[in-house]
């Protein structure tokens, strides 16, 4: 692993003929095995709940044949585990609130919800969950509803609030009905933390069927711990996808808590970006959670994230949003642009995405798709195939 | 032969040196040899450093008096060869302190940990140099003072409170080894720190009256050589015989060569006898494996466990089941076996759960927290919450998988193979059933040393 990537190029001139030569060679032996198969290697990489599987998830339903029923039903558990997860961080999080805070009415629990409370932090505290029956989404129900929760989850960003808790509580009814399958949606916004590497392959089919494009794609996870893993995936990629939640500008690593997120996530890209292996690899990076971002941005400024501090607001609405919007974008390409020279030769495309939306992704992939087919091209054209 | 006892040069001042030399080569020798005869891979933090150092401080403590006693035949105008440089601040601050500091450090390491249970609040390496700070003061008084005379001689006036700091230190030393000396340690740390107290106590012994006789009796020329003499081979042989560290590590105590191969031991489960740790027994009952029974009741089973095992490390998630398992074994250990149960938990954090670790392993910022900032390493539930953790990543992410991999069907052909009572010699590794055996893509990233190339380790891959 990693001989061909970490190589240094010997700028003397005598053997510069010489090792274009024996590149050439290894170069097309390795695109010969690889045309034999025309299968192209993606990665989805990124830092802790930027999107990654959320976009696997949506290219196994384009491009596969979709979850079944048996699989829908298998995320019943995982969706109930995120409610009484979701359910206990807000708990645990307003006991914590109101044991700091000097003004601490607003964190206390009216009524006997407090009892519920403390019956489901301990639920949520367990091993094996409880299948989640009407009393019990009812309880849940009531206890979301209580002000002093409602308060919490205002400052949820300070706690480790998944971002779909809103959609989670909102849909406790339909989630606790005895013969209830989950919609593609509930397994969209289902969360559950991706440790190791999960593979698909696919072919994108599209208007021209004969495409023969067989693309292998990889997801990871994003956690400190889980990107020691990565470098056993890094040789011989076609793009990487580079996952960035634009909408935890205000939030901290579930890993660590004294980091930003956006921080670590800058970071995290640069490293990637210098890593030898991907000289040549494409990078699309997708700007993603935009729907959050759109609500977000309004309320809380960037600038409390350190590396948007010189963030000016102009206006409000929409175009605010749109201002904003381009403003992260080009801190991610000066980002690029730092040690990148645009004549390079390596494709660096940004797009905006909300993972969930089936359509935008099947959009935004439709592009890369093209981006990448047309780079196969150029190469070939050059003689490099 | 006058002349010599002054200005150095006798014969026997070149033995003196060619032995000090030696016994520098020996001890370098004696820490390089672990790693380069069983390539044990070098461990990070103060396992490394305080070991360095150690040699360091020798070779700065042999060095010092070399330069400063008249051993060997040189001009004296150089600055750099002054008398407060090597007498006073490299045998000091830099030799014999540091050497001591570092077996303070040590033993202070083991107290925190085995009596107080809680990992170090302060780390070696702002210990270590708030330990010098004596020395440094010390050093610096006299540098100021300047007692010392042409031949690099203080006085008797000057050695008092100089002997005295020696002294000091050394009783530093025996005070805390006393404090730990009611536990029982399992890879003789205890039996190092004595053995280290005695013999620079011996050895500071003869030392002191060595110097002594050097520094006040300098009319008399054999005297002086002889004193020199034995205070350098006295050195030699304290740096050589002082210079072994336990830490209670053994697996990774490549210092020490002990007579004890330090790889006897593959697991710490072993070292620690554990019982049962890591053995597969092959007369475990054959139990039927009901998908439906929680995770974390089915890894109990060796054989189950196993498979599952193999089937996560071919999708880069094996920490998890090895974080199971020696949390497992760490339950094993009775409650009021404290000593052993620390050395686990200690090996599980520095494994597991140490930012940066071999096998981090996926947890919230919390649950770490309150592992790393435990005041009881002895606690039964210190990893229970990372455990539950660990169990849920498994249950959501490897368990579904794992039903409908070829792990789990091989697991289940060997199970139904074994009740019927078939050899199991004849079931030679992966190729025993072709039908499991769907060949995989060459440039398949997950390849893994558990199975050999070929066979299908990828359960993800829709067909």
């Amino acid at each position: 692993m990693g001989l061909l990537c970490s190589r240094n190029r010997h700028s003397n001139e005598a053997d510069a003929k010489e090792n274009a030569q024996a590149e050439e060679i290894e170069r097309r032996i390795e695109q010969e095995t690889r045309a034999e198969k025309h299968i192209q290697k993606l990665l989805l990489l990124g830092a802790g709940e930027s999107g990654k599987s959320t976009i696997f998830k949506q290219i196994k339903l384009l491009f596969q044949t979709g979850f079944d029923e048996a699989e829908l039903k298998s995320y019943i558990s995982v969706i109930h585990a995120n409610v009484y997860q979701t359910i206990k961080v807000l708990f645990d999080g307003l006991k914590e609130f109101s044991q700091n805070e000097t003004d601490s009415s607003k964190y206390v629990l009216s009524g006997e919800n407090k009892e519920i409370g403390e019956k489901l932090s301990e639920i949520g505290g367990k091993l094996e969950y409880p299948r989640l029956t009407k009393e019990l989404a009812q309880e849940i129900e009531t206890l979301w509803k209580d002000p002093a929760i409602q308060e919490t989850y205002a400052r949820g960003n300070e706690l480790q609030v998944p971002d779909s808790a809103h959609y989670f509580m909102e849909n406790l009814q339909r989630f606790s009905d005895a013969n209830y399958i989950p919609t593609k949606d509930d397994v969209l916004f289902a969360r559950v933390r991706t440790t190791g590497v999960v593979e698909i392959q696919f072919s994108p089919v599209g208007e021209n069927k004969k495409s023969g494009e067989v693309y292998r794609l990889f997801d990871v996870g994003g956690q400190r711990n889980e990107r020691r893993k990565w470098i056993h995936l890094f040789e011989g990629v076609t793009a990487v996808i580079f996952c960035a939640a634009i909408s935890d500008y205000d939030q901290t690593l579930f890993e660590d808590e004294q980091k930003n997120r956006m921080m670590e996530t800058k970071e995290l890209f640069d490293w990637v970006l210098k890593q030898p292996c991907f000289e040549k690899t494409s990078f699309m990076l997708f700007l993603n959670k935009f729907d959050i971002f759109e609500k977000k941005v309004l309320k809380v400024p960037l600038n409390v994230c350190e590396w948007f501090k010189d963030y000016q607001p102009v206006s409000t609405g929409k175009q605010e949003v749109e201002h904003a919007y381009e403003f992260v974008k080009k801190k991610f390409e000066e980002l690029y642009f730092e040690s990148n020279t645009p004549d390079r030769g390596r494709i660096f495309k940004i797009y905006r995405t909300t993972a969930l939306d089936q359509k935008l992704v099947k959009k935004t992939f439709k592009l890369v798709d093209e981006t990448l087919r047309l780079r196969r091209r150029n190469q070939y054209e050059a003689g490099l195939l | 032969m006058a002349s010599c006892a002054v200005e150095g040069g006798c014969p026997s001042d070149y033995i003196a040196v060619a032995i000090a030399i030696l016994s520098i080569i020996l001890l370098i020798a004696r820490s390089i040899l672990p790693c380069v005869l069983h390539k044990i891979p070098r461990t990070k933090g103060s396992g490394f450093w305080i070991p360095v150092i150690q040699v360091f401080a020798s070779f700065n403590l042999l060095l010092s008096i070399v330069m400063s006693v008249h051993f060997l035949k040189f001009k004296k105008t150089h600055w750099m060869l002054s008398c407060y440089i090597w007498g006073v601040w490299v045998e000091g601050p830099l030799g014999f302190g540091l050497l001591l500091s570092c077996r303070i450090a040590q033993a202070f390491q083991l107290y925190n940990i085995f009596v107080k249970r809680r990992l170090p609040a302060i780390r070696s390496h702002i210990f270590l140099p708030l330990m010098l700070l004596p020395w440094i003061a010390v050093a610096a008084f006299i540098h100021a003072k300047k007692p010392l005379n042409a031949r690099c001689h203080m006085g008797t006036y000057w050695v008092i409170p100089a002997v005295c700091l020696h002294i000091l230190y050394l009783a530093a030393l025996v005070g805390f080894t006393r404090a730990i000396q009611h536990i029982e340690f399992r890879f003789d740390e205890l039996k190092d720190l004595w053995h280290g107290i005695i013999v620079s106590a011996l050895s500071i012994g003869l030392w002191v009256s060595a110097y002594i006789l050097n520094e006040i009796h300098e009319e008399i020329s054999w005297l002086q050589v002889a004193s020199r003499f034995l205070l350098l081979i006295m050195s030699s042989i304290l740096v050589v015989v002082f210079f072994s560290i336990s830490s209670s590590q053994p697996l990774l105590s490549q210092i020490s060569l002990r007579r004890r191969e330090p790889l006897e031991f593959k697991t710490m489960g072993k070292a620690l006898g554990i019982p049962d740790s890591g053995l597969l027994l092959q007369r475990e009952p054959v139990v039927a494996i009901d998908p439906n029974e929680p995770l974390e009741k089915l890894l109990l089973n060796k054989k189950f466990r196993q498979s599952f095992m193999a089937f996560a490390a071919s999708c880069l998630a094996g920490e998890t089941v090895h974080f199971f398992e020696e949390v497992h074994e760490l339950a094993k250990i009775p409650i009021d076996d404290p000593v052993r149960r620390i050395y686990m938990a200690r090996h599980i954090i520095d494994k597991y759960i140490a930012a940066g670790a071999a096998m981090e392993v996926n947890i919230s910022h919390k649950t770490h927290q309150e592992i790393l900032t435990t005041t009881d390493l002895a606690h039964a539930d210190l990893f229970k919450n990372a455990l539950n953790e660990v169990i849920q990543l498994m249950k959501m992410n490897l368990a579904k998988d794992y039903w409908s991999s070829m792990y789990f069907m091989k697991f289940k052909e060997e199970a139904s193979m074994r009740s019927s009572g078939c050899e199991l010699e004849q079931m030679s590794g992966w190729n025993y059933s072709p039908r499991l055996s769907f060949v995989h893509a060459t440039d398949d990233p997950f390849h893994h040393d558990h199975f050999p190339k070929g066979s299908s380790h990828d359960s993800y891959h829709s067909d």
